[in-house]
């Protein structure tokens, strides 16, 4: 898969093409507005990720060529400014999704995982991943034939892993997927132990193999 | 009577009621010097007519001494003596005070005392003129001064009611701009020119001074967002080198509980950062679109969201909550409002403590177990309540205040049975 880093921080690009890199992921980088209008003529990616301030230009006018052009890569917005009205004007115009900085490197993943499955296998919301078998228009979980009682908050906490397979995830940035702005405003985090907790116990206990691991003192992998 | 007024009114008044009686004693003596002057004219002419009317008539010595004891017995007012000749005394004029048998009452007199010659013969002759007391014409005068102070004050009123009212209406009118004048509106204040020109300096000087306000507020504003604009990629850089440091596989633990103090810094760090800038958006007027919502389905939604957070405190929760209370609100201020009070709630609270939320048409009250209360002065400002023991962003009551004055309910608190209370009129 093809990720196109459209960033003119040299250093977040960097952070976030390490990140994703690996695994299925192949990384490009576009420090500005030419770079970028040059890498999207020339080639189709699978997942853009566009910041909207950019040297040389507006990053809206990419989406609306991409749209012009009738592209069919996923766009996810990458935004210092977090404005509704940029936030709804770049999804009006094609993008897939909306992510403000700061973010957690994690969560960009998740939604670059959400959006190549679904660019990728566009016909298909069955995500198969070794013994799990994840229905996304269910929501409902297998282990081999058993199916998986999870609350909403563990099946999204399910997905997010399979998102970031192999990566350490902070305690933070799993509360800030699950409660968004409210896990922002408490200062414990707590709560998130007692839904991996029953997570694990669950997965457990429909024979699937120990994936999700404890990292001391910082948080939680997904080890494949 | 307005206060400035009665101000202009006073010293005035009481210059006026001086000046009326000073004049008091002034006209008694006045009155009084002509009435003796013309008295005492009178008197020397009576003297002179009697002394030359009786010689006229060349009377018998005998004849004139009958005369002039008829005379004493019937003429008032004047009164012969006869008197030896060597011992003739000078005129004298007084004035006295007597019981007047006639009148029966105290009377007081002018007097002539005088000497006449009637045939060679000298005569004592003393007119007197009854003439007003001394105390009634004072008190005569007294009684037209006050007339006349009152007539003055009624007309200083009517006058100062009348004009000063006119003179003043247009610092009336700057007072009511000055009131109705709001820092973050962002509208200068706009008088109307006056005649005056003492008032149009002082509006000049207002509208100069509250466009420079303005200003400083408006750049204010302006730097608050830009730094929090500014921060963003900083923070996205610093946040997504600590997520790619975890990913160290030769991490220690020492290292590891490094990376997630510095991770939880961070976080607070972001979190001032996104509130300062939700501060400064609802300062810019970014959220103005407003429509009628259920403040009862979005409170209830609010508190299911939240029962995890309270089950993990093990906190008691009492909900009160009538249904189909609505509110005419931006959606995503009225969330971040009942979000922050919910959370403040929760945050603040001990362990096994409760909160309560009752909510009905008069307004939302929550409330939550705590110890000491809080000073309300310092509570909505920024920053002026972050704790060492909860760290916040000490920008929620801020925030939460801020959108309650947007919508004008008011928002109070109060600290009452160990129990935090605040309590949003709607």
């Amino acid at each position: 898969m093809k990720i196109l880093i459209i960033e003119d921080e040299p250093a977040l690009a960097e952070s976030i093409s390490l990140y994703l890199s690996g695994e299925s992921y192949r990384c490009e980088v576009a420090g500005n507005f030419d770079q970028a209008m040059e890498k999207i003529s020339g080639y189709t990616y699978d997942c853009i990720l566009l910041d909207l301030m950019l040297p040389g230009g507006d990053g809206i006018q990419i989406l609306e060529i991409l749209k012009a052009q009738n592209k069919q890569d996923g766009v996810i917005i990458i935004s210092a400014k977090n404005a509704l009205d940029d936030k709804i004007k770049g999804l009006q115009l094609g993008a897939d999704d909306y992510l403000a900085k700061p973010f957690h490197l994690p969560e960009l993943a998740a939604r670059v995982f959400s959006i190549i499955r679904r660019k990728q296998f566009s016909n298909s919301n069955i995500i198969e991943h070794h013994e799990l078998t994840l229905d996304l228009l269910g929501r409902t979980v297998q282990v081999n034939e058993t199916l998986l009682a999870l609350t909403r908050k563990e099946y999204t906490l399910l997905l997010y892993f399979i998102g970031n397979q192999n990566r350490v995830i902070s305690k933070n940035a799993l509360a800030e997927h699950l409660s968004g702005d409210i896990a922002d405003m408490l200062d414990s985090h707590d709560f998130i132990y007692s839904h991996i907790k029953n997570l694990k116990k669950k997965l457990h206990e429909a024979g699937c193999s120990n994936y999700l691991k404890t990292v001391y003192a910082t948080g939680y992998k997904w080890e494949i | 009577m307005n206060k400035l007024l009665y101000k202009t009114l006073k010293p005035i008044s009481i210059y006026a009621l001086l000046v009326l009686l000073l004049s008091i004693p002034a006209y008694y003596f006045i009155v009084d010097q002509i009435w003796v002057n013309e008295l005492d004219k009178h008197h020397y002419a009576l003297r002179g007519k009697i002394e030359s009317r009786f010689t006229k008539l060349q009377l018998a010595d005998s004849t004139i001494e009958q005369t002039i004891d008829i005379w004493n017995k019937i003429e008032p007012g004047s009164v012969f003596t006869p008197h030896p000749t060597k011992n003739i005394t000078k005129d004298s004029s007084y004035s006295v005070i007597r019981f007047d048998d006639y009148l029966q009452d105290r009377e007081q007199f002018r007097c002539l005392s005088t000497s006449i010659l009637i045939n060679n013969k000298h005569y004592r002759l003393l007119l007197e003129t009854n003439m007003e007391e001394m105390d009634e014409t004072v008190m005569a005068i007294s009684v037209v001064a006050l007339f006349f102070f009152l007539l003055l004050l009624a007309g200083f009123i009517f006058l100062l009611k009348r004009f000063s009212g006119k003179i003043w209406q247009p610092f009336y009118a700057s007072l009511d701009a000055l009131k109705a004048f709001r820092l973050n509106s962002d509208q200068p204040i706009r008088f109307e020119p006056t005649a005056i020109l003492e008032f149009n300096e002082l509006n000049q000087s207002l509208q100069r001074l509250t466009e420079r306000n303005i200003n400083t507020y408006k750049q204010q504003k302006e730097f608050t967002e830009n730094a929090s604009h500014e921060l963003q990629t900083p923070l996205a850089i610093v946040q997504s080198k600590l997520d790619l440091l975890l990913q160290d596989q030769s991490l220690s633990k020492g290292q590891s509980a490094i990376v997630a103090a510095a991770n939880s810094a961070l976080a607070r760090i972001s979190r001032i950062n996104k509130n300062l800038l939700l501060l400064a958006k609802i300062e810019n007027h970014q959220f103005e679109d407003a429509e009628q919502l259920d403040l009862s389905l979005l409170l209830q939604e609010t508190a299911d969201i939240l029962a995890e957070h309270l089950d993990s405190k093990q906190l008691s929760f009492e909900m009160n909550i009538h249904p189909g209370v609505s509110v005419h609100a931006n959606g995503v201020l009225l969330e971040v409002m009942l979000n922050n009070l919910f959370v403040n709630a929760i945050r603040h609270s001990p362990r096994h403590g409760n909160i309560s939320i009752s909510l009905d048409a008069g307004g939302l009250r929550i409330s939550n177990t705590g110890t000491t209360g809080l000073e309300p002065e310092k509570l909505f400002r920024r920053f002026s309540n972050t704790s060492p023991l909860s760290p916040g962003t000490g920008l929620g009551l801020s925030i939460i205040k801020e959108i309650c004055d947007r919508y004008s309910w008011p928002l109070s608190y109060s600290f009452e049975k160990d129990q935090h209370t605040f309590f949003i009129r709607l």
